[in-house]
């Protein structure tokens, strides 16, 4: 079971609030289809500037892999207030705590809901379907 | 086995910008039924991986255009060869799997193909490879496990672009040499000489009879051509192709 403290995007993107922002990253599904395994697989990512605005859904950023160029959607609207950079230099960090130290960016949502984003047993219902 | 409609596109010596702008205009229209796109190049063309520094690959100066690829990886030089893309949903069956098992299974079409042909190619695995070479920057010049190959030299490059319901799968095959990828597996270098145009219906119909695709013969929409000749302006600008 993946942490129920954060809500899910279907294309595995994690969104956690944090006081009046929400973190922003990706699971463990999402690094693992990436990279299969291999922590080396993962080559590049690309993440927008501090003060970027963004809608909900909006792809503010891209990672690549040996195998494959994803994009990164937002799960919220808002301002990005901070920016993980460690992981564009240490992609590793991502492989190895998607759920922490490989955050991604934060956020200042225009609202704090979380509502419209799946909570993690739903989002385990969307990987069983995408293990079929 | 379940049969799934798809469209069939060939455009044959098509130029750099359109062959990457209709891809990414397939991929961004939701509307687009599943296709498979069968096309080669017009002039010979070295595409650099989405994220590659220019600096990085070889042959800039040799290859009669350059562009930037949608999806990543090494660079490619699109002469004696034939490319294909594979745009779906992401719930649709051939992808609605883990990344390496929707390689595993549009391989398995190219395998079968190039078995038409007399060529046993097959997974690398865990083999070292004769065509990995370090520091030119082109595709068939580095592999993963999951690459194609025969004679112990890489013959497929492939590459995935995931949106978030989408996904576009790229394949290479080298069906004859290019000076900038030398010790790369050809076709001809099995000892059978095959055009793109020539290898087209083996392959469509091995893509048929692997992955249960009932293709269609349609044509580039002229909606779909004039989107795609208006992104492909930015894959051969010389900004995004110098952008890294």
């Amino acid at each position: 079971m993946r942490p129920d403290d954060r809500k899910y995007l279907e294309s595995h993107e994690w969104a956690k609030l944090d006081s009046d922002t929400v973190i922003i990253g990706i699971t463990d599904f999402a690094v693992e289809q990436l990279s299969h395994g291999n922590e080396d697989d993962l080559v590049y990512c690309d993440l927008p500037e501090v003060g970027r605005q963004l809608e909900m859904g909006e792809t503010f950023g891209e990672i690549e892999s040996v195998k494959a160029v994803g994009d990164l959607n937002s799960p919220v609207a808002g301002e990005v207030v901070e920016v993980n950079s460690e992981i564009e230099e240490h992609l590793e960090v991502l492989a190895q705590d998607p759920w922490g130290k490989g955050w991604l960016i934060r956020i200042k949502p225009l609202t704090k809901s979380l509502d419209h984003l799946l909570d993690a047993a739903r989002y385990e219902k969307v990987l069983a379907e995408a293990r079929t | 086995m379940a049969m799934y409609r798809w469209r069939l596109l060939t455009t044959w010596d098509a130029p750099p910008g359109v062959n990457m702008g209709l891809d990414e205009a397939l991929l961004e229209r939701p509307s687009t039924p599943p296709t498979l796109r069968l096309y080669s190049w017009s002039p010979d063309t070295l595409s650099l991986g989405y994220f590659q520094r220019y600096a990085d690959a070889r042959g800039t100066a040799q290859a009669g255009a350059i562009v930037r690829r949608i999806t990543g990886g090494g660079a490619i030089h699109h002469v004696n060869e034939l490319t294909f893309s594979l745009v779906a949903p992401l719930a649709h069956p051939l992808y609605r799997c883990p990344l390496d098992a929707s390689y595993a299974r549009v391989h398995g079409a190219v395998t079968r193909a190039l078995s038409v042909l007399g060529v046993e190619a097959h997974l690398r695995g865990e083999a070292a490879l004769a065509s990995d070479v370090a520091g030119t920057g082109m595709c068939f010049h580095a592999s993963t496990s999951l690459d194609l190959c025969w004679g112990g030299r890489k013959g497929v490059g492939s590459a995935q672009r995931r949106r978030a319901n989408r996904v576009l799968h790229h394949g290479s095959v080298k069906l004859g040499p290019s000076s900038l990828e030398e010790g790369a597996a050809t076709v001809s270098g099995s000892g059978v000489s095959v055009t793109p145009e020539g290898f087209a219906p083996v392959l469509i119909e091995a893509f048929g009879e692997e992955l249960g695709m009932r293709l269609e013969a349609g044509e580039v929409e002229p909606e779909e051509l004039a989107e795609g000749e208006r992104r492909g302006e930015r894959y051969v600008s010389e900004e995004f192709v110098r952008r890294r």
